[in-house]
């Protein structure tokens, strides 16, 4: 064994992969999945991705999860590294996501001020919390971090992966605001 | 099929460079199953596998001046050419480093393997290519292709204590070694040498030290960890890891070509620096270098030749792994290093009219006594303070907690002893507003410190857990199936439920919180530390192998891969089978000279 393992038993959170996951990294014996092309449609992808960059937006310290192209590496996560019944979840909770907004605000998702954005997902996330892991917004939020934290900007502009450290140092001071190691 | 001309005794100039010419690339394979029988096939020794115990095996047979040819049923791999992922960014892996659904499904089995991912899954077989029959759930895990689980292996390098040999006659629970501490200790420093172990000096008698490079720091919680355990129980000692790794290389490490180690905690895509010990990066070059190695990749070995006239092997019966064709080797001397369990099929499936049971096996004991490592409990915490502490790099190794149970003597309900490997780590932050700018910075700082741990336990070695060749189900090149009959007993329930609650204790007088416990269930094998079946002893009615792992049936064939364990001490294994391969060699060296052998 290794610690990768020990770790992963865990589900602690390291090397920026969320290791939390439902469906992820269990093998099943179902697949339904078209082999070729993506689960989400082009509208869900730019549906998935406005969500994982009002999750994670652009600030000063580092491009959010649009400019990471999170959309894109969502959908192909989700395309052939999620079992069926996860995928489907998230789909159809899109449609409840679309469902939502248009009735809370008359508009679509995109085209939301920021602020209103924000409120609704926090209104949203707190239902997710209520109801539990079969809600799809856990998953959404899975995936946008996921797709977030192991892309090239997750992993060096919000946290710092180095390929090569060079060497190990076992304890040194935490500067104030210190990004966490990718 | 190999023609006399290819597989010449003419020395390869670089490692492989026979292999380049490979018989799965001749044109013109004559037709299958045809034995060809030539002189040039010939050699002082002949090892079969080419991993952790087989790249020593061919290293110290070539230092000694032997012609040897090392027989491997996988894929050639050359040091840092063939390491495709070794310098991939994460984010440059198709998915992130995860496996696809489709991969998982068709490998439900070797997935289950520690580290296997995007990344390092062609150093594991496919489970399709490889089965075997599992009478109770085993989980065998393998890696076919030269370098073997060396490429993929954890590197963690304990020796093995005076007591280990010894626990298991004296607690009543196995069969004594014919050989103790002070016979592998000398050989465990000439592998920590060349190899390169790092760790401290600690001196334990748990856990007895080496020739160590210098250890891999603690980090700030890891040290508070170690220094609360050793306060609290004044016997308890969480020490640096003592793992394979350059910390700081000597000349004799410059000579195999291979540097610092860059911690960068992706050893198990191969390292392009030879931070890490494999046999890739280190036996098998350095063999190569004396001009005596001859090394085939894709020859299966089917079989060893039993010459009854001669009253010893002469030699093996290899298949073709692509064209299937059938050829034979002929050799003075044969080590068998293709894993405990290949290792224990082959002989198996060694039958002759001396031996119609498997080679050397008169006792029907071949088979029987295997064993493993009881992984199945973890623990982990989290514990308040040390937010201003960080580290830098990714650390290779992990702590080692030296095993405190029944040393020397019987202080629990249960037998045997355990090592516990632990560590800390930054968890990600669970900031409390969820949505926004100041979510995802915050997401991007280290979160609380955690601490995990889990067991390496030992297990009883009973002639009821055994190994056997399938009556008629065979794999693609013929030879009869593996079924597997190894299962828990009583005793690492027992173990068990002693470190969950023993680990429980240690978390929280480190001062952890939301201390969870578990017993992951997994079965025999996920462990990767199958052992036995071809035990070593004194008395040939009670054993398979002497005190210098030859077949006490058939002298000029040793064993010394894990299938040799009278027992499975608490230690990782492979440097023990690496220290028994250099002194096996050492004693057949010798005896061969005196034409002993
Ligand atoms: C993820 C992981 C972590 C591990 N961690 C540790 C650790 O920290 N410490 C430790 O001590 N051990 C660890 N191990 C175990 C270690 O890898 C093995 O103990 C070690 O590799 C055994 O060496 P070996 O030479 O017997 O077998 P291998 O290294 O498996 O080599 C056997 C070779 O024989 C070849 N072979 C098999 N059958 C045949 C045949 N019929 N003909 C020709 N060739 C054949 C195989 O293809 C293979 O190349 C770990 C293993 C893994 C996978």
């Amino acid at each position: 064994m290794n610690r990768r393992e020990a770790v992963k038993t865990t589900t602690a959170f390291l090397g920026g992969v969320l290791l939390t996951s439902n469906g992820l990294l269990v093998a099943c014996a179902r697949d339904t999945s078209n082999a070729s092309g993506k689960i989400l449609t082009v509208d869900d992808q730019s549906l998935i991705e406005e969500i994982a960059d009002t999750l994670l937006p652009t600030t000063p310290a580092s491009p959010g999860a649009k400019a990471a192209g999170a959309g894109a590496a969502i959908n192909l996560l989700l395309t052939d590294c999620y079992e069926p019944d996860v995928q489907e979840r998230v789909v159809n909770g899109l449609t409840e996501f679309r469902r939502t907004c248009d009735k809370r605000t008359g508009s679509s998702f995109a085209s939301l001020p920021k602020n209103d954005r924000e409120e609704l997902l926090r209104e949203i996330d707190l239902q997710a919390q209520k109801a539990g892991d079969a809600h799809y917004f856990g998953l959404v939020r899975e995936l946008a971090l996921r797709a977030y934290f192991s892309s090239e900007i997750g992993k060096t502009k919000a946290l710092r992966f180095v390929l090569v450290p060079g060497k190990w140092v076992g304890c040194v001071p935490l500067s104030p605001g210190q990004p966490a190691w990718g | 099929m190999i023609s006399p001309t290819r597989c010449s005794l003419t020395v390869p100039t670089r490692i492989f460079s026979l292999a380049a010419n490979g018989s799965s690339r001749d044109p013109n394979p004559p037709s299958e199953k045809a034995f060809v029988t030539a002189d040039v096939t010939s050699f002082d020794a002949i090892v079969i596998g080419s991993g952790i115990s087989g790249g020593w095996a061919a290293k110290e047979l070539c230092d000694k001046g032997l012609k040897t040819l090392v027989l491997e049923r996988g894929r050639d791999v050359a040091h840092i050419k063939d390491y495709p992922t070794a310098n991939l960014n994460p984010w440059e892996l198709p998915h992130r480093g995860a496996m696809s659904r489709q991969q998982l499904k068709e490998n439900p089995l070797i997935s289950k393997a520690a580290g296997y991912g995007e990344d390092t899954a062609h150093f594991f077989i496919k489970d399709q290519d490889h089965p075997y029959v599992q009478e109770k759930p085993f989980d065998w895990i393998r890696g076919y292709q030269v370098g073997g689980k060396s490429l993929t292996w954890g590197r963690a390098c304990q020796r093995w204590s005076k007591y280990e040999f010894t626990a298991p006659e004296r607690q009543g629970y196995g069969m004594n070694w014919p050989i103790g501490y002070d016979d592998v200790a000398p050989w465990y420093s000439h592998v920590e040498k060349f190899i390169g172990v790092c760790g401290n000096r600690d001196g334990l008698a748990a856990m007895p030290d080496g020739e160590y490079l210098p250890p891999f720091d603690f980090n700030c919680v890891e040290k508070h960890l170690s220094e609360k355990v050793r306060a609290h129980y004044g016997n308890r000692y969480i020490v640096q890891g003592r793992w394979a790794h350059l910390s700081q290389p000597k000349e004799i490490h410059l000579q195999q070509g291979r540097g610092t180690c860059q911690a960068r905690n992706l050893c198990m895509r191969g390292c392009p620096y030879g931070g890490y010990f494999s046999s890739n990066a280190s036996t098998l070059p350095w063999a190569a270098k004396t001009g005596n190695l001859t090394i085939r990749p894709d020859s299966v070995v089917h079989s060893i030749i039993y010459d009854e006239a001669k009253g010893k092997a002469t030699g093996v019966r290899v298949i073709d792994a692509h064209t299937h064709a059938v050829t034979e080797y002929h050799s003075r001397t044969i080590f068998v290093n293709a894993s405990a369990l290949n290792t224990n099929l082959i002989l198996l499936n060694s039958t002759s009219r001396r031996f119609p049971n498997g080679l050397g096996n008169d006792t029907g004991l071949l088979g029987r006594y295997v064993c493993h490592h009881n992984y199945r409990a973890a623990a982990n915490g989290k514990i308040a303070g040390f937010e201003d502490q960080y580290f830098y790099g990714r650390n290779p190794t992990e702590c080692i907690l030296a095993n405190f149970r029944n040393l020397g003597k019987q202080d629990t309900d249960f037998v045997g002893g355990y090592t516990t490997f632990t560590g800390a780590y930054r968890e990600r932050p669970e900031p409390a507003d969820r949505v926004g700018g100041a979510y995802k910075d915050a997401l991007a700082q280290p979160g609380p410190w955690g601490i995990y741990m889990y067991m390496q336990g030992e297990t009883i070695p009973k002639q009821t857990n055994h190994v056997r060749l399938h009556s008629t189900m065979k794999d693609q090149w013929g030879i009869p199936l593996l079924v597997t009959s190894v299962h828990y007993d009583d005793n690492d329930e027992k173990m068990i439920r002693d470190w969950l609650a023993e680990a429980k204790q240690m978390l929280e007088v480190a001062g952890c919180h939301a201390v969870e416990t578990r017993d992951n269930h997994q079965a025999p094998g996920l462990d990767i530390h199958e052992m036995g079946g071809a035990r070593m002893g004194s008395d040939p009615k009670t054993s398979m192998l002497n005190e210098w792992n030859q077949l006490h049936a058939c002298k000029n064939v040793f064993v010394t891969d894990g299938a040799c364990m009278t027992s499975t001490g608490n230690q990782s294994p492979s440097i023990l089978y690496m220290a028994l391969t250099a002194r096996a060699v050492n004693h057949a060296a010798d005896e061969m000279a005196k034409q002993n052998l």
